[in-house]
């Protein structure tokens, strides 16, 4: 019967043809000794799933999720590329929303060829950001929450205007580091943060020479905003529509920023 | 007609946006699109972190060690994260990452099969287990985790991803890079390894 042992494993996973399987079958309704044999792998088998499933009940070492956590996103620094993939494609299918879409009052009496036109501006963003990604060989993607000193210093000479990183644990979020941003053209420094359900919420800083004198809201693509400015750069605190609590976090960082 | 944006002052208008202010809104759409990708890569992260478990186990049944198991688990989350835009959301992340963790193990063993200037022993040929313990005299789990983790290479891992994980064999071969017939006989031998311990415990055997 030992043309059939093989196979019996192969059986159990539901492996066989239909003719093997019935083969099997036959066979073992007529020998014992190989019913003995399926069975034996069967409780085998019952003490390997026991034992893997044992396994998930280990720990998982804290500095293991923590690496995971902690781990840069994008490619590696010193890499010359400008933002990622994913970005680039979600840039570009707005864009694209917009010569399809929307942006009728903005095109009406300016031109006749919207599709055309409207690329340069596209293009000369992407040249922007190619600019000033490429002269931030170490500083491309991501600096993480460790380097808090050194984030101040390079955003603030990258962004002409003070970057400070202010404290928001009272607002129950994390710092976890910043990165550099292009937008019209110009540096923008971009703190991130987290909150205790890893939501992320940004608090975007550009240089101006007006800067907005109030406070103001805004929702877009599905995410809230509080706007404001001081000193010589506007903020903006960006996170998930309907948290409720940006207008404190606004609040909070604008009166450490 | 100009297209550029100049000031920082239409990134700010984009900021408190009209909806019929294009200029400013593509670019805004830029910076979303930046922040929603820090969104997105953070929820691979949120997701690898709970997979750990399972992650884990699967380096381990191919490492056959705790330590060399959490090593390239780390890795393996690490090498998902750089390449996150690589990942298919539709598809099961646990796949993924099983087949990042496998090719990681395996270019792993060649680096040291250079270093060391010799091949490793194929499973058809590595008869005995690798490091048996012995002295307990009942089927302890731990005893069986033992066992299970002392099975010679692939087979243990394999079994997990069939018997646990509900790879069919046509997967686990492409997973493992073998053919069909010898995940069937690797599956077999594995089970039948586990079976003699039940019938003749690996103390008793001393």
């Amino acid at each position: 019967m030992t043309e059939y042992d093989e196979k019996l494993s192969a059986f159990l996973d539901g492996e066989l043809s239909e003719d093997e399987a019935r083969d099997i079958e036959r066979a073992l309704a007529s020998d014992p000794g190989l019913q003995e044999k399926l069975e034996s792998l069967m409780a085998a088998d019952t003490l390997a799933k026991n034992a893997f499933a044992d396994m998930l009940t280990d720990q998982v070492p804290v500095e293991l999720a923590a690496a995971i956590q902690d781990a840069p996103v994008s490619s590696p620094a010193n890499t010359p590329r400008a933002p990622t993939a994913a970005g680039w494609l979600a840039a570009a299918a707005a864009v694209v929303a917009l010569m399809v879409g929307g942006a009728a009052g903005y095109f009406t009496g300016v031109s006749q060829n919207t599709q055309v036109a409207a690329a340069p501006g596209w293009l000369d963003d992407i040249a922007d950001y190619h600019r000033v990604y490429a002269s931030q060989s170490r500083h491309l993607v991501e600096v993480g929450a460790d380097e808090a000193d050194h984030i101040e210093t390079w955003l603030s000479n990258s962004v002409g205007s003070q970057v400070r990183i202010p404290d928001l644990s009272d607002e129950g979020l994390t710092f976890q580091g910043a990165r550099l941003l292009v937008a019209a053209g110009k540096p923008v420094a971009q703190l991130m943060y987290t909150d205790g359900d890893a939501r992320v919420v940004a608090l975007c800083q550009i240089q101006t020479d007006t800067p907005r004198p109030d406070f103001g809201q805004r929702t877009i693509n599905a995410f809230d905003m509080v706007v404001w400015g001081a000193r010589n750069a506007n903020f903006v605190i960006v996170g998930d529509e309907g948290r409720g609590d940006l207008d404190a976090i606004a609040q909070s960082a604008a009166a450490q920023v | 007609m100009e297209f550029v944006l100049k000031s920082a002052d239409h990134w700010e208008a984009g900021c408190i946006a009209q909806a019929d202010a294009p200029l400013t809104r593509h670019t805004l759409d830029l910076f979303i699109a930046d922040i929603r990708e820090f969104f997105l890569s953070n929820e691979l992260k949120r997701d690898l972190i709970a997979l750990l478990p399972r992650l884990r186990r699967f380096a381990r049944s191919l490492t056959r060690s705790a330590t060399e198991a959490d090593d390239l688990v780390q890795e393996a989350c690490l090498r998902a994260l750089s390449r996150h835009d690589q990942w298919d959301p539709t598809q099961p992340l646990d796949r993924w990452m099983f087949r990042i963790t496998r090719n990681l193990w395996i270019s792993e063993i060649r680096k040291r099969q250079v270093r060391l200037g010799q091949g490793q022993v194929d499973a058809e040929d590595a008869t005995e287990l690798v490091s048996p313990e012995t002295g307990e005299d009942t089927l302890a789990a731990r005893e069986l985790r033992r066992h299970i983790e002392a099975l010679p290479e692939d087979l243990s891992a394999i079994l997990l991803t069939v018997s646990v994980e509900g790879y069919s064999y046509a997967e686990a071969a492409e997973l493992f890079d073998i053919p069909i017939g010898t995940v069937m006989s690797r599956i077999h031998r594995a089970r039948k390894s586990l079976a003699q311990l039940i019938a003749e415990p690996v103390g008793a055997k001393t």
